[in-house]
């Protein structure tokens, strides 16, 4: 109950910053978009014409390719736009927390200060996860009802957004707690966020290096950092349907994940408030 | 019953460079006011923020109400006005207190009881749905005091409570901690408001650069040892003849006399012989001084043989 209040206070406090109701109206108005501006002539689980915003097209594809298209394409937009605009705004979550005479509001209650700290964090995610859940489900809704065409690999693609989300705010946290400073957490972890199909192309950069001593330097980067690209490929495989090679990006980024908020809850709970 | 009792808390910061307590041990009975004075940077403040969590002390330990320090469910009975506390500026009092009434694990039907009633005792209620940003630093200073009231603490820890309001609104914080003492509440506060404390507190301790100077019943240091105050109806010589026969020291302020005795015996005779001589006493009270002169003094002679 006490950390169930935090996550509320956590909900309220994003409402009062505008942030959630920014997130929901964009939200709204790509669900609306599709809602209006798509209308698909469906004959025989076939597209025969398609308009959008009142321009028709008559050349034939397969419907499903379509929806397939425009769920990926939509699950593109969150990994990227939305997930840079979602750790934006929940950024200074933790630095309000931990100003002085408001972090004494919460430590001072019969809450642990791993209760507190996950608490907040559930919350951060919880918001991010609502809007995430809303615009896709909405989305997945009209367009399923539109064609009788369900994708479920749809649904799952918010799920890993989320946990994408979780893992990059893991390190805000972390950073947020031990600098107090939201800009500086946003920084480095927008840094690692674009750091990672760098390193995903790390077998071309072996050539430009002149020591072995790099290349390995880079190949830990690689294994201990989060995968945001992998896991980008990943979340367009499960919308389209097809076979993913290997988890390991997900696993790994979400074991770094657990380490740095691990680390991060300790960090608090030794700190002087 | 102890509410408070510290053993040997040790705090220093800046790499030990700056030494905010030493060695602090005291014992706060239950159902008291106690008050904690002592100059800027003294560790009052530090010494409140061990004990409510927000602080690890470097040594020493401490209870509550029973509990060890780290026991964070001993908390359900604690209430807590920081110094500075910061309410979130987009809620209104009633949200104030029923999102921080949760966290101290009260339950919704509880707090809706609960809430009118401490914002009419504040004198909030006509502010309960406007937002706190429009709040003067009084109105959020008897905010605070609601929400550290609003679990029926038994032990209420108060840093600077009456900092910002007015001697109106001065007073009534005042009776409303006599009402809470009364109850049985014990109430442990830090101010500099040396007055404030003198009305109302019944125990108090002076701290010192992080030095536990004095601790006892502020009754105690406030009385001047030997030292009696004697008012007669329009008489002006026999005291003094008196204790100049008795070879007693006397000084006068307007119709007051201030004699110096050496026992209680010394003072029954004194009294014997004044009415002896027919002179009328209309009072006999034991000498005070004030709680701003006694702090001054203390904390000067722990300066002197620092």
């Amino acid at each position: 109950m006490i950390v169930l209040s935090i996550i509320q206070l956590t909900f309220r406090e994003s409402l009062a910053k505008k942030t959630f109701i920014a997130f929901f109206s964009i939200s709204t108005f790509i669900a609306l978009l599709l809602l209006f501006a798509l209308n698909l002539d469906v004959v025989d689980g076939f597209q025969s014409t398609i308009s959008v915003f009142g321009k028709e097209s008559s050349s034939t594809i397969d419907l499903r390719e379509i929806i397939w298209g425009v769920e990926g394409g939509l699950a593109v937009f969150l990994f990227t736009g939305g997930l840079f605009m979602a750790l934006f705004a929940t950024s200074n979550l933790f630095t309000n927390l931990m100003q002085p005479g408001f972090v004494d509001l919460f430590v001072s209650k019969p809450v642990s200060r791993l209760g507190v700290i996950s608490a907040r964090f559930g919350g951060a995610v919880a918001i991010v996860a609502f809007n995430i859940f809303y615009l896709v489900i909405a989305t997945w809704l009209i367009l399923s009802i539109k064609t009788g065409l369900w994708n479920w690999g749809y649904l799952l693609s918010g799920i890993l957004i989320v946990v994408t989300f979780a893992v990059l705010y893991s390190l805000v946290t972390l950073l947020s707690v031990l600098t107090g400073s939201s800009a500086f957490s946003l920084m480095i972890t927008y840094l690692i966020l674009f750091f990672s199909p760098l390193l995903l192309q790390r077998d071309r950069i072996y050539a430009l290096l002149s020591s072995r001593i790099y290349g390995i330097i880079v190949d830990g980067l690689y294994y201990i950092l989060p995968k945001t690209s992998e896991l980008g490929n990943i979340t367009q495989k499960v919308v389209r349907g097809a076979e993913v090679a290997s988890w390991m990006p997900l696993w790994s980024s979400m074991l770094f994940g657990l380490a740095v908020f691990g680390l991060a809850a300790l960090v608090f709970c030794r700190k002087n408030l | 019953m102890v509410a408070v009792e510290t053993r040997e808390i040790s705090k220093s910061f800046s790499r030990g460079r700056v030494q905010a307590l030493s060695a602090c041990s005291l014992q706060v009975p239950a159902g008291i006011i106690f008050t904690l004075l002592g100059p800027n940077g003294a560790g009052k403040t530090t010494l409140i923020k061990i004990l409510t969590g927000l602080l690890h002390p470097d040594g020493g330990g401490a209870r509550l109400l029973g509990a060890p320090l780290g026991d964070v469910s001993v908390r359900r009975r604690i209430g807590y006005l920081s110094e500075n506390h910061r309410f979130p500026e987009f809620l209104t009092p009633n949200q104030v207190l029923f999102y921080f009434g949760r966290m101290a694990g009260l339950e919704r039907a509880d707090l809706s009881d609960k809430i009118p009633r401490l914002l009419r005792i504040v004198k909030l209620e006509s502010w309960s749905n406007v937002k706190i940003r429009k709040f003067s630093k009084g109105m959020m200073q008897r905010l605070g005091l609601a929400h550290a009231l609003v679990n029926d603490p038994e032990l209420v820890f108060l840093d600077e409570p009456t900092d910002g309001i007015d001697p109106v609104g001065r007073r009534e914080i005042r009776d409303l901690l006599i009402e809470l003492r009364n109850r049985g509440v014990t109430l442990f506060i830090n101010s500099h408001l040396l007055s404030e404390v003198e009305r109302i507190s019944d125990e108090v301790a002076i701290l010192d650069r992080g030095v536990l100077l004095e601790k006892g019943r502020i009754d105690r240091f406030l009385s001047q040892d030997h030292q009696v105050q004697i008012r007669l109806a329009g008489e002006g010589d026999t005291l003094p003849q008196i204790c100049a026969a008795l070879e007693v020291p006397v000084s006068r302020t307007d119709d007051v006399f201030t004699i110096t005795i050496a026992d209680d015996q010394q003072l029954n005779r004194i009294i014997d012989e004044v009415r002896k001589a027919g002179a009328l006493i209309r009072s006999i009270t034991p000498s005070k001084i004030s709680l701003e002169d006694y702090f001054i003094k203390v904390v000067e002679e722990g300066g002197e043989q620092k």
